[in-house]
């Protein structure tokens, strides 16, 4: 088991999310950052679905209540073990009664702590997330407070077998698909979108403007400041469907990207939506950096996908291989 | 046993490609008198392995040599999260991190056995190595 500390408002249990409840209002929730979910379960021997604890508010701190394998995931927030520090995104095995504690990331926002067989929790609709809107599913429906235990599904000798095995950075590993501005801001790729011609000149302006995370910012949406984009003419909408990356455009004319617990239907005219595989990066984007918006294609955004599941499956077979290497050798 | 002789190139190219088939990375084989060690490096230039002699070089008794816990790329530093640092750490705590051994994606962390002084960083960062091979040597302090 896994007893809360310290922490702050906001963090959650979550795995990948329940998808396909969208029709009936259900807001598929899930990881911020899903490919570093994904990585930290994979690197405890994991299904790279499990469900860990999403940390967005530091410091955080846990005891562990009995001997696990486990490592951090996400931002790099200087994690450590009983005070020894830890690497990011490396795997250890805490004993009974050992306390891991996050501090404020050094990049990033938000950390996965990924436990060797994930956290137990009631699925809800075939998810273990938590919705925060809707106060159902991960724990009780709610962020973790002081004094709040999680149970941990049963582990296996092969997740015991996994201590002290690390993966390269996603960033490293993805350079050569993953876009970089020469004066810091993040860039992240998009479609044009339903509404996006009727914005006119303010459209091309959407692209090129440099915008910045307010802190009316959460996982629902980032609502971003800059220089206003209106359409040419006023336009009234039906409400229609919206998924995470969706980028609505409200009458103030600053845009909001819909996130993990986006809103299942809205009406505001919508100028983009960000590739699904770049969702992450805006993940782990903090308040108040600044982003610019990348016109891509369909074909870009298969072949990121494509080049973000190689990775993932090399570390899938890797990580086993080494694992079993290992412990022929030792 | 068989009497497989490994300097033959076409032993050499079998083997290679079962690894290949197998999607296994590397393999080390040691006999009395010859030994092969291949490692798939895809799309790298060929790796001209170290001399003899520095795999037989004498560690002294009082030494903790920091061994290489499988074949891989051996590394200062974690070449995806931080840039090279000025110059390498000599005087290390026990449980430091010290280098790494890169294996694809994955990368082993080698921690320092032993609180002291290193005395020798066997391997060059970005060398292959293999199981076993010496990386540092240590002089504990007493």
């Amino acid at each position: 088991m896994i007893e809360v500390i310290e922490t702050g408002p906001f963090n959650t249990v979550q795995d990948l999310g329940r998808p396909g409840y969208r029709k009936i209002g259900v807001t598929a929730s899930g990881a911020m950052d899903p490919l570093g979910l994904k990585l930290g379960n994979l690197l405890v021997g994991n299904a790279p679905g499990a469900a860990a604890i999403e940390v967005q508010t530091f410091p955080f701190r846990l005891r562990f209540t009995g001997a696990v394998v486990f490592t951090v995931a996400g931002a790099d927030c200087g994690a450590g073990l009983d005070g020894h520090p830890l690497l990011a995104l490396c795997t250890y095995v805490a004993d009974k009664g050992q306390v891991l504690d996050l501090g404020q990331p050094r990049t990033g926002a938000r950390a996965y702590v990924c436990v060797a067989g994930g956290v137990d929790v009631e699925p809800v609709m075939g998810s273990r997330s938590t919705s925060l809107r809707g106060a159902f599913g991960g724990n009780d429906g709610r962020y973790l407070r002081v004094g709040d235990t999680l149970s941990l599904c049963a582990a296996t000798d092969g997740h015991r077998a996994r201590a002290g095995i690390s993966v390269v950075d996603p960033a490293f590993a993805l350079s050569d698909h993953l876009p970089v501005s020469d004066d810091g801001s993040l860039l992240i790729r998009a479609l044009p979108a339903g509404e996006h011609d009727l914005f006119g000149n303010d459209a091309d302006r959407f692209w090129t403007e440099t915008w910045k995370i307010s802190s009316k910012s959460d996982r629902t949406g980032y609502r971003l400041s800059g220089e206003p984009i209106r359409p040419t003419t006023p336009v009234e909408m039906r409400s229609h469907g919206v998924v995470p990356g969706v980028v609505q455009v409200p009458p103030g004319g600053e845009p909001i990207v819909q996130m993990s617990d986006a809103n299942t239907a809205g009406g505001y005219p919508k100028i983009a939506g960000v590739i699904d595989a770049d969702l992450w990066r805006l993940g782990q984007a903090r308040i108040g950096s600044r982003l610019r918006f990348v016109r891509a294609t369909h074909r870009e955004a298969l072949d990121v996908e494509r080049a973000m599941a190689r990775f993932l499956e090399d570390v899938r077979v890797t990580s086993a291989m080494v694992t079993r290497a290992l412990n022929i050798m030792a | 046993m068989s009497q497989v002789d490994f300097t033959d190139p076409a032993t050499i190219a079998e083997l290679t490609a079962a690894l290949e088939a197998a999607g296994v990375d590397g393999l080390e084989i040691e006999r009395p008198t010859q030994g092969v060690r291949i490692l798939l490096a895809r799309g790298r230039s060929p790796i001209v392995d170290r001399t003899a002699e520095d795999r037989s070089a004498v560690v002294p008794a009082s030494f903790v040599a920091v061994k290489a816990p499988m074949a891989g790329e051996f590394l200062s530093h974690d070449i995806s999260r931080s840039a090279a640092p000025e110059d390498h750490p000599q005087e290390v705590e026990s449980g430091d991190v010290i280098g790494f051994v890169k294996v694809g994606p994955i990368l082993l962390p080698l921690a320092a056995p032993a609180s002291g002084q290193i005395v020798r960083h066997v391997a060059e960062h970005g060398a292959i190595v293999g199981f076993g091979d010496p990386l540092f040597e240590i002089e504990p302090r007493s």
